[in-house]
């Protein structure tokens, strides 16, 4: 009876309430600390560097603000021959003059030195170009005197502790490059090359963003990292320096005489075809990438056939255009190629 | 306004105006040199970038070292004087900004011996 009186209290309930609001506010803080798109997860030295410049920061800020609150406060509420000291000569230049010169004096050269330390690039980097067009990516590895070896697109893969020399640039408008997880966030400007390094320390796939409006389809221009162990890597390298592998089925042999009949190949290139066009992305390998649509669904057939039927109503305002007019039995054939191109 | 008064506000406002000159003689200096890829030119055994952005931050503490003692100067002459309640502000106000003026100078010439010059 005297519990069940309590719940109806609204001391009780507020108490309730904040509990109740407080777990939620800790799960969903520890849930954004971590995961493939968080820049408090930092997977490399130079975004763990950036995420120690952020702590420090962040903490100063929050017990500064706090201080200043509850001299607030104090100056407020408390009575005037307590709080007189507030007001004070000493009080003003040491609080409000040598306080704020000092903190930001020592502030200023340590986030210099930290960003100076991230942009230094690494003796023996794995050089790759990313570009960024509406809205996808364009990802080049570079060979022998710094031509590019093969393409891909929307996934950078990237060996483990090896450092990394990305050179990014637009085809089209100006957009931006942010891995959250490997740090620094860098603009991709058309007929300039910026450039961002940073070395995975670990396996896994994060996900970058383009961090710059771009356009109507801004928000679905996202691109996957995979961090594979060394040896994976090379594997992957090796097979991506390949050309397409023949198909081996009927169904499939039917689908690469579809795309050669539908024109795919005007804009897409497929190395070991005579699909050679560069305007959209590299599909050599479609079908070894984890995602399509630059990070908007899983890889596979039933995906690349609805992408290729209803381009303009999954993703309106991309290059390519609907090709509704391929019956079922040709879209599985099509997909099912592409799909095979691993 | 009377020659002295225009002279308490010149030395009221040095500091900023040195400040307004070390910025853009910095700016202008590291957009120039990067631009005609001189980054590498070297004067005075230092970058020529470096080199100009630290005469630029000299003069210009130099100059706002020599206001903000000259300002100290009147405010301890104005305490030991009558002097008017605007003289006596202009003077004060004189002595804030000159000795802002020179950390903000200093912060600002700072990044260029710390980060590259034409990054």
């Amino acid at each position: 009876m005297e519990f069940e009186a309590t719940r109806h209290c609204p001391r009780w309930r507020l108490r309730t309430w904040a509990r109740r609001s407080g777990a939620l506010s800790c799960a969903l803080a520890v849930a954004g600390c971590s995961g493939v798109q968080s820049a408090l997860d930092p997977a490399g030295d130079d975004a763990l560097r950036i995420y120690g410049l952020t702590v420090i920061m962040t903490v100063g800020a929050t017990l500064i603000f706090f201080a200043v609150t509850g001299l607030l406060i104090y100056a407020i509420f408390a009575p005037p021959e307590r709080r007189a000291w507030l007001g004070g000569r000493n009080t003003i230049v040491l609080g409000g003059l040598a306080f704020p010169i000092i903190v930001l004096s020592m502030l200023l050269p340590y986030g210099l030195i930290v960003m100076r330390d991230t942009d230094v690039p690494k003796a023996g980097a794995l050089p790759i170009e990313v570009i960024g067009e509406q809205y996808w990516w364009r990802v080049r590895y570079l060979g022998e005197g710094g031509r590019p070896a093969f393409s891909t697109a929307n996934e950078i893969v990237v060996p483990v502790g090896s450092p990394i020399a990305l050179s990014v640039t637009a085809a089209d408008v100006i957009h931006s490059f942010w891995i959250p997880n490997f740090g620094g966030k860098i603009d991709m400007i058309p007929g300039r090359l910026n450039r961002l390094n940073f070395t995975a320390e670990r396996p896994g796939i994060y996900r970058g963003v383009c961090a710059e409006f771009c356009g109507d389809q801004h928000a679905r221009m996202a691109f996957d990292v995979v961090a594979l162990e060394p040896a994976a890597f090379e594997a992957w390298r090796e097979n991506q320096a390949k050309p397409a592998p023949e198909p081996d089925l009927s169904l499939l042999v039917r689908g690469r005489e579809l795309f050669r009949a539908g024109g795919c190949g005007s804009c897409h290139v497929v190395r070991g075809t005579e699909a050679d066009g560069r305007f959209g992305p590299d599909l050599t390998h479609v079908g070894s990438r984890r995602t399509i649509g630059a990070g908007q669904f899983p890889n596979n057939i039933g995906t690349l056939a609805g992408w290729i039927a209803n381009t303009q109503h999954i993703k309106p305002g991309v290059r390519m255009p609907s090709y509704g007019s391929f019956t079922g039995e040709d879209l599985r054939a099509l997909a099912g190629y592409l799909e095979s191109l691993k | 306004m009377t020659a002295l008064r225009t002279g308490q506000v010149l030395l009221m406002l040095a500091g900023l105006i040195a400040w307004a000159l070390q910025f853009t003689l910095v700016y202008g200096a590291t957009s120039t040199l990067c631009g005609r890829e001189w980054a590498n030119a070297t004067l005075l055994g230092l970058g020529i970038v470096q080199a100009s952005i630290l005469i630029a931050t000299l003069a210009a503490l130099a100059g706002t070292g020599a206001a903000f003692a000259w300002s100290l100067w009147e405010y301890r002459w104005t305490e030991a004087r009558q002097t008017s309640p605007a003289d006596r502000f202009m003077i004060q106000t004189g002595v804030l900004i000159n000795g802002f003026s020179l950390i903000v100078i200093l912060w600002q010439g700072i990044p260029a011996f710390i980060l590259p010059a034409c990054a």
